[in-house]
């Protein structure tokens, strides 16, 4: 039973900083546009390669 | 090629982002909070009286610890992300005019306030895990609901699409709003004879019927239908009349499927939950299966053949 007392609130922690950080991700603007996101490595501009 | 249910379909302005940014964090926490207290709502699932007593003695008190946990979970759950819904409440008693959000606010309060009652008072089931499935369930049958309506602007044939969209909308307004009247009415019937006959199942009874009274399903048949339709046009603009009159005939004979699909399931599934078959959290999952149902069938309009272009609209919806 004790056990208890001490993973049920490590267990809220865990989820307040999981919400905490979808809060951030979302306002942040990760999941403005998945779409756009997933596309943008395939519409790269390479007419500018680098010196190597 | 296939789209993200996340992707949009045009560039939003910033209230629409905001808006949608909202949407979409209110939906992630209500999952995040569901899946947690359904895990502390397992004790309570396994809890049999032939335990003997010691056992009982131990589970019981930790089935009050984790009550006390879920409950601090669903408290945001209910008042943060379910918050479009009360305020959707809130506005339809300022207007008096019932609208979806009613029956749901009266769910979650059915479900929600005995909850908090059996946990301060150690005795008597509670239903938390019902309340934020529910809740999660509902927004995420509403955030595709929401995406499909936006996908509707933007359009070559957007005066043709609004001649389509209209009478859909209205005629499945009206179909929803019957199916709450009835449903809440049998709600109400089949709960006063349960608690004349067996007043511990007269709760879950009408909690199950209150969640099955959400017609989400009902609200997702025409935007889903409107948002398939808005795929093939946007695949296939050059669309001669006779086409296009093909597709607006498959888009209302699938929302057609859609509306009164729903709703034989739901007349089939009422009896069930009004004998006490179906458990509240069964009833949200209920809920969830029937949306989704009616998103895929609409979607199968893309895949509907209109003559010679169907080939390169299938290419580019599916």
């Amino acid at each position: 039973m004790e056990f208890l007392y001490l993973l049920l609130p490590v267990s809220m922690l865990f989820v307040l900083m999981i919400a905490a950080l979808l809060w951030w991700a979302v306002f942040s603007g990760q999941y403005d546009d998945p779409e756009q996101d997933g596309k943008s490595i395939l519409e790269d501009d390479d007419t500018h390669g680098s010196d190597d | 090629m296939a789209k993200s249910p996340f992707a949009i379909s045009r560039a939003l302005t910033p209230e629409e982002l905001r808006a949608r940014r909202s949407a979409l964090v209110r939906l992630g926490l209500a999952w995040l909070a569901m899946m947690q207290v359904m895990m502390f709502a397992l004790p309570g699932y396994l809890r049999r009286d032939s335990y003997g007593h010691d056992n009982l003695e131990v589970l019981d008190s930790a089935i009050v610890l984790m009550n006390w946990v879920s409950l601090t979970m669903t408290v945001p759950v209910v008042l943060y992300c379910a918050w479009p819904v009360w305020k959707g409440t809130l506005r339809a008693i300022r207007n008096r005019h019932v609208t979806m959000d009613v029956p749901v606010a009266i769910s979650m309060i059915a479900a929600f306030v005995p909850s908090v009652y059996a946990t301060i008072t150690r005795h008597g089931e509670v239903y938390f895990d019902s309340v934020t499935m529910f809740i999660a369930f509902l927004l995420t049958a509403r955030f595709l609901e929401e995406r499909a309506r936006m996908a509707i602007d933007n359009v070559r044939f957007a005066t043709q699409m609004k001649e389509l969209r209209e009478p859909l909308m209205a005629k499945s307004d009206r179909v929803a709003m019957w199916f709450i009247a009835v449903q809440l009415s049998i709600a109400a019937i089949v709960a006063a004879y349960w608690w004349m006959v067996d007043p511990v199942l007269a709760l879950p009874i009408m909690v199950s019927l209150l969640v099955m009274s959400c017609p989400c399903a009902l609200a997702l048949a025409a935007p889903a239908t409107l948002a398939a339709a808005h795929t093939m046009l946007a695949a296939c603009p050059d669309l001669d009349t006779k086409q296009l009159h093909q597709l607006f005939t498959g888009a209302r004979k699938i929302t057609n499927q859609n509306l009164y699909g729903a709703l034989v399931f739901h007349l089939i599934s009422t009896p069930l939950a009004a004998v006490g078959l179906v458990t509240p959290w069964l009833a949200a999952l209920v809920m969830f299966i029937s949306s989704a149902a009616v998103v895929a069938n609409a979607w199968r309009l893309c895949r509907m053949p209109v003559d010679g272009s169907a080939d390169s609209a299938h290419a580019m919806a599916g």
